[in-house]
């Protein structure tokens, strides 16, 4: 204990050196920001790099991609996949179809509703995902909707889930893409032209979003793809969350190699999303002269 | 029967009122602007004209049909906006085809009429670029030719050129109205840049406080506003306090020099009238038949065409522009001047 006491002032004055010439200063400065820098590479990149070393294992002795091999065979992992995807996709449909005209009409005419709705798309960062699969299980599986009778209803309820699971990404991401364009002169530009509501939102308004839209896509194709809790209540081990967990409890190897894999996953989309975003940034920036 | 005709148009926003009692008819293939300060209700007024706004009360006749409370895409009026508001996912070409396109136009159709407005606007080399790759002026050209390709039965625009520097302003001033007059469409133009309403309309209504201050020829709105805001608000105007008025021999004291001026009886005077001249009616000294008043050069503007001088005559300011001559030093500051300035150009308010 004393010995980390004796040790701090040392610490301080290794960063915070004491006042002395400024070239030896700005030097300092220099290497403490890059010090910094390299705990928190390390921080991020030494479990990855310790996992993936770890995933490469699953032969004794040697390095190989034997788990990876496995779970590429598994018929389990394509089939979770798969359908993970594909509720994704009806997600993003869905909440797409909701949030865009939403936020749309919101801008337009109802910009006071905005912090409002704002609250609304936060909540579920607030109630648990297991408070909201209760929920839905509760009401939806008796009379008379009887969701839960037919894996097509069930479905139905996953996809109503994620879409609220969604919401708070899809939101921020359209409403930050509806502010960067002026949604007001544009419908009304249309309007005078002769464009109903149909051709203003889908010949205008979707398309000048494209970015926005992609990257709340994206966010929320990478909520669903891990998502455990609606899943594991409503589709169990069908769905990819449920069956990388099961696989992280039973197999050690496989479980790793997993985790890279849809780090890779992750990263792939982020760095999709980029580039489509430095796109968008430099015609944006062109058209402001 | 005019074309356009706007009658007894109020609009309240939550009590208060943006425009009231606003009469106006427009002929057919006329340019007329609507001028005032900010927030007189301009855009208000052209924004009923469009539908994007009901008036709270008045009716809206085009072409004699009453569209007061038709939908805006169903009005086949074009709209032009300060900001542009081209659509950045669309080309020039398909900007300019939006409105035909969303009409069921065929192709062809179509093609002809974007290649006749990219002619009209001299755009023809940018039919496949986006917006974001012209320049501002380019950008509001494109934006005429898009509201003009759906042949509007009224051209609409508010504040086009504000956004614009001072020279490409002139110019698409000058290009807005050569469009206007070659399609022989009739325009209303939002503006509270006198230069540009005087300079561009057949007539020019004169707003301040959602009221029509006057409505007349650009001619007769500055030569003879009937209104003292009218006078002051389009082009520069000294009002005066004055001493010892005589109505009856249409004389009174500037500053303790006499000044002969024209009364016409119509005009209401208000408590302490005030003499009222503008100040490119000066010219520099004492010419036969003219008020003469003399004074003391205070500052000295060189503003190019004219030189604009501030004189002081027993304690009042005024200014004067003077043309500028090659062979005519302009006065200096300090300078003891007689000022000259007709009889007809002074009127009291
Ligand atoms: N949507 C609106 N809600 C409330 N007040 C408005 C609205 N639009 C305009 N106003 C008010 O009406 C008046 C006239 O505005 P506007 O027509 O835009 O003036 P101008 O175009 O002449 O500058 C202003 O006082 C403005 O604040
Ligand atoms: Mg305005």
């Amino acid at each position: 204990m004393a010995a980390a006491m004796s040790f701090l002032p040392n610490l301080r004055n290794l960063f915070f050196p004491p006042a002395s010439s400024q070239a030896k200063d700005r030097g300092s400065k220099r290497g403490a920001s890059w010090f910094w820098m390299a705990v928190g590479v390390l921080y991020f990149v030494l479990p990855l790099v310790a996992t993936f070393d770890f995933s490469l294992r699953a032969r004794k002795g040697v390095l190989s991609f034997l788990a990876y091999e496995r779970v590429f065979k598994d018929p389990a992992f394509w089939k979770t996949f798969i359908f993970s995807l594909e509720m994704a996709f009806f997600t993003i449909l869905v909440s797409l179809l909701l949030v865009v005209p939403t936020a749309y009409w919101i801008r337009l005419r109802l910009p006071k509703l905005r912090v409002i709705v704002e609250f609304i798309s936060m909540l579920p960062f607030v109630i648990p995902a297991i408070v909201l699969v209760f929920g839905f299980i509760r009401v939806f599986s008796g009379a008379p909707f009887f969701l839960t009778n037919t894996s097509f209803g069930t479905n139905v309820l996953l996809v109503a889930g994620y879409t609220v699971l969604a919401l708070p990404y899809m939101f921020r991401a359209v409403d930050t893409g509806l502010a960067a364009i002026d949604v007001r002169s544009l419908t009304e530009a249309a309007q005078s032209l002769g464009a109903g509501w149909g051709t203003i939102l889908f010949k205008i308004i979707f398309p000048n979003l494209r970015v926005a839209i992609l990257s709340g896509a994206f966010l929320t194709l990478a909520t669903v793809i891990g998502e455990f809790t609606i899943a594991s209540f409503l589709v169990g081990i069908n769905a990819f969350g449920p069956y990388m967990s099961l696989i992280g409890q039973n197999k050690t190897y496989e479980s790793s190699s997993l985790a890279i894999i849809s780090f890779m996953l992750t990263w792939a989309f982020m760095g999709l999303l980029q580039f489509l975003n430095r796109g968008q940034a430099s015609s944006s920036l062109a058209g402001a002269h | 029967m005019a074309f356009l005709t706007l009658t007894d148009i109020s609009k309240y926003f939550g009590g208060v009122a943006a425009v009231e009692r606003f009469n106006l008819d427009v002929e057919k293939g006329e340019f007329v602007s609507f001028l005032g300060p900010s927030g007189c209700g301009k855009t208000t007024t052209l924004r009923m004209i469009a539908g994007f706004e009901l008036p709270s009360s008045g009716t809206i006749l085009l072409d004699s049909e009453d569209v007061t409370y038709k939908a805006p895409n169903q009005r086949n009026v074009g709209m032009v906006f300060q900001s542009y508001a081209l659509f950045p996912n669309l080309t020039v070409g398909q900007n300019i085809g939006f409105g035909l396109q969303v009409r069921k136009e065929n192709e062809a159709v179509i093609k002809a009429r974007v290649d006749e407005m990219l002619g009209l606007i001299h755009l023809e080399q940018h039919q496949n670029k986006y917006p974001y790759q012209l320049s501002g002026g380019q950008q509001q050209r494109v934006a005429l030719a898009r509201a003009l390709a759906i042949q509007p039965r009224v051209l609409l625009l508010d504040e086009p050129l504000s956004a614009l520097d001072a020279k490409i302003r002139v110019e698409l001033r000058l290009e807005i109205r050569r469009i206007q007059q070659a399609l022989g469409i009739t325009t209303v133009y939002v503006t509270h840049d006198q230069e540009e309403a005087l300079s561009l309309s057949d007539r020019v209504v004169v707003m301040s406080q959602g009221r029509m201050e006057q409505v007349g020829t650009p001619f007769e709105i500055y030569n003879y506003p009937r209104t003292q805001f009218v006078a002051q608000f389009v082009g520069q105007l000294n009002l005066l306090p004055i001493t010892g008025l005589d109505l009856a021999a249409e004389t009174c004291l500037l500053a303790g020099q006499t000044v002969q001026f024209e009364h016409h009886q119509s005009r209401q005077l208000s408590e302490a009238p005030r003499l009222a001249i503008r100040p490119e009616e000066f010219r520099l000294g004492a010419l036969e038949g003219c008020n003469v008043l003399s004074g003391r050069v205070e500052t000295v503007m060189f503003l190019g065409a004219v030189v604009r001088l501030r004189v002081e005559v027993g304690g009042l300011l005024f200014s004067a522009d003077l043309f500028n001559e090659r062979n005519i030093t302009p006065p200096r500051v300090g300078e003891q001047i007689e000022i000259s300035f007709p009889v007809h150009a002074c009127w009291l308010t």
